[in-house]
């Protein structure tokens, strides 16, 4: 397998963009990932375009932003991993350079969220597991299965609502510095506590929220990477597990065994271990969701990752710097745009290209992606270096 | 009041033509199950050739390829393994008042169903329950419900 590098990155602007198509809102990404790499369309050999599209009214969507993009004949291949969608658009391309097939491959993540209401989209996310037997007889919803997730871990360890308020606290005070970002103000414990609640012992404040958006990654083999820049990013790994489509058949609900997996695959090939990893982008769905990453990740033992919020370990210039885009919880979650807006992230932070109060300290230049596929069905883990 | 800066973007826009879905969901094979929360029953399948033991219930065996299933009937009591209140419905629940959803686990197996409770904030992991069915009228269909075998809540 040869050596795979970041050579452009594009993010569109987060948020509700209703001013915007599928396609439209596609390119803003592409037309900034290829511009950041200075290529055009004509040397993409290969474009991987990945989108969950349950909520959208095109049900080709590929092909559609493919067009737009300028992009015909240069494939698309169609991914979907629920949430880690754009993780695996991210394995698909690289998967392709690395073994040679193409020099120049594209990923591009995309979802509209905000063109159903609602209720629509609850429904649709309800379904994010096994419909008949949970959706169809209990009525769960997305929000539903991670407070599954909270209860059981608060009364196992002892985290609070308090600890998951600071997750959100962290993240918000990011985010306020992403211009990129859906939320871009600071939120206090208090009003995280006082939300109202979605699915107890979530809250409003400890959500996601429903967004538009879409990132593109421009991948190339180790000569061309060397032509086209001087500052690569090099994916050494990229980790990946899944687990029970059924939630009643999960070994137990402090964390994602998904997760456990695709990290330590993603050590493995790396060589490195969580303590060598200095800034990362974690799945954080849901409050709860960043405080188990810790955990399963091994940036902390588990049951303590409560404690690790509280003590600011995951803190800018902390033990690692953790979502300092604003994570999926302040920046938002566009699914299918969200695993390569992660890459997005941490290729600017490698490059050492963040504003003032969000650039992590960086020794080692070794930064990790956590991307989650519905309620820990699947996980990618991806290591970069510089 | 800190100021609030955020993203919503609002342009015209036009209405897409309505798509409806009506799904056929087969049942043939699982009929049994239904039958069993009618009465009141909750049933899993067990491989004869391998032992194991399914829920939700499937008729084929992947760890041993088998098709020789037998329906086994779960235990009426279980103990709580995790639960939520689900405040914000989705559509088809809107209805509803808010609903609390619990994982109980029972014969070494775990289940879904509704608790029948009121405080969330007094129901907790490891409370013990009664399994039983009950008919939801506005879906036309039964299900599972748990009850605290020790306490009101």
């Amino acid at each position: 397998m040869r050596k795979v590098a970041v050579v452009g990155v594009g993010q569109s602007v987060f948020g509700v963009r209703n001013d915007v198509t599928l396609q439209e809102l596609a390119w803003e990404a592409v037309k900034e990932a290829l511009e950041d790499a200075g290529i055009s369309q004509k040397d993409v050999e290969l474009s991987v375009v990945g989108t969950v599209g349950t909520r959208g009214y095109e049900l080709m969507p590929s092909v559609v932003v493919n067009e737009y993009c300028g992009l015909v004949g240069k494939g698309p291949v169609r991914v979907e991993a629920a949430c880690a969608t754009g993780s695996a658009a991210l394995w698909t391309a690289y998967t392709a350079v690395a073994s040679g097939q193409v020099d120049v491959a594209l990923a591009i993540g995309v979802e509209k969220m905000n063109e159903v209401d609602t209720a629509t989209s609850l429904a649709v996310g309800g379904r994010a597991g096994n419909y008949l037997w949970e959706f169809h007889f209990y009525g769960t919803t997305f929000p539903a299965y991670y407070a599954f997730y909270a209860t059981a871990h608060m009364a196992k360890f002892g985290t609070t609502e308090e600890h998951m308020a600071m997750v959100a606290v962290k993240n918000h005070k990011y985010a306020a510095r992403n211009p990129k970002a859906h939320f871009q103000y600071e939120v206090t414990i208090e009003e995280v506590l006082t939300s109202r609640p979605i699915a107890w012992p979530i809250k409003l404040l400890d959500s996601s929220p429903i967004s538009d958006g879409a990132a593109a990654v421009v991948l190339a083999s180790d000569e061309v990477a060397r032509r086209l820049t001087d500052t690569p990013v090099w994916i050494k790994a990229i980790g990946y597990s899944s687990d029970t489509s059924n939630f009643t058949r999960r070994l137990d609900y402090l964390g994602l065994r998904a997760t456990r997996q695709a990290a330590e695959m993603a050590y493995k090939i790396a060589k490195i271990s969580p303590g060598d990893v200095e800034v990362a982008e974690v799945h954080d769905c849901f409050t709860i969701a960043e405080i188990m990453a810790y955990e399963d990740l091994g940036f902390v033992e588990k049951g303590k990752g409560g404690l690790f919020i509280a003590e600011g370990q995951s803190e800018l210039g902390g033990k690692v710097s953790v979502n300092l885009s604003g994570g999926l919880k302040a920046k938002g979650h566009p699914l299918g745009a969200t695993g390569l807006a992660m890459i997005y992230e941490l290729t600017k932070q490698l490059r050492e290209e963040r504003e003032r109060g969000r650039q992590a300290p960086l020794r080692k230049y070794i930064g990790l992606a956590h991307n989650v596929g519905g309620t820990g069905h699947y996980a990618y883990v991806t290591v970069l270096t510089r | 009041m800190m100021s609030r800066k955020y993203v919503k973007r609002e342009g015209p826009w036009i209405p897409s033509v309505p798509l409806v879905y009506n799904h056929k969901l087969p049942i043939a094979n699982i009929e049994k199950y239904w039958k069993g929360l009618d009465e009141g029953r909750v049933f899993a399948t067990k491989c004869t050739a391998c032992g194991t033991v399914y829920y939700p219930p499937q008729i084929d065996c992947p760890s041993c390829r088998s098709q020789q299933m037998e329906w086994v009937e779960l235990p009426k009591e279980g103990v709580i393994d995790t639960f939520t209140k689900i405040y914000a419905r989705p559509q088809g629940y809107e209805d509803f008042e808010p609903y609390i959803v619990a994982i109980v686990h029972t014969g070494g197996l775990r289940i879904m169903g509704w608790l029948k409770a009121k405080d969330e904030r007094c129901v907790k992991v490891g409370d013990r329950v009664v399994i039983r069915t009950e008919k939801v009228e506005k879906h036309n269909k039964h299900i599972i419900v748990f009850e605290l075998t020790d306490k009101i809540c």
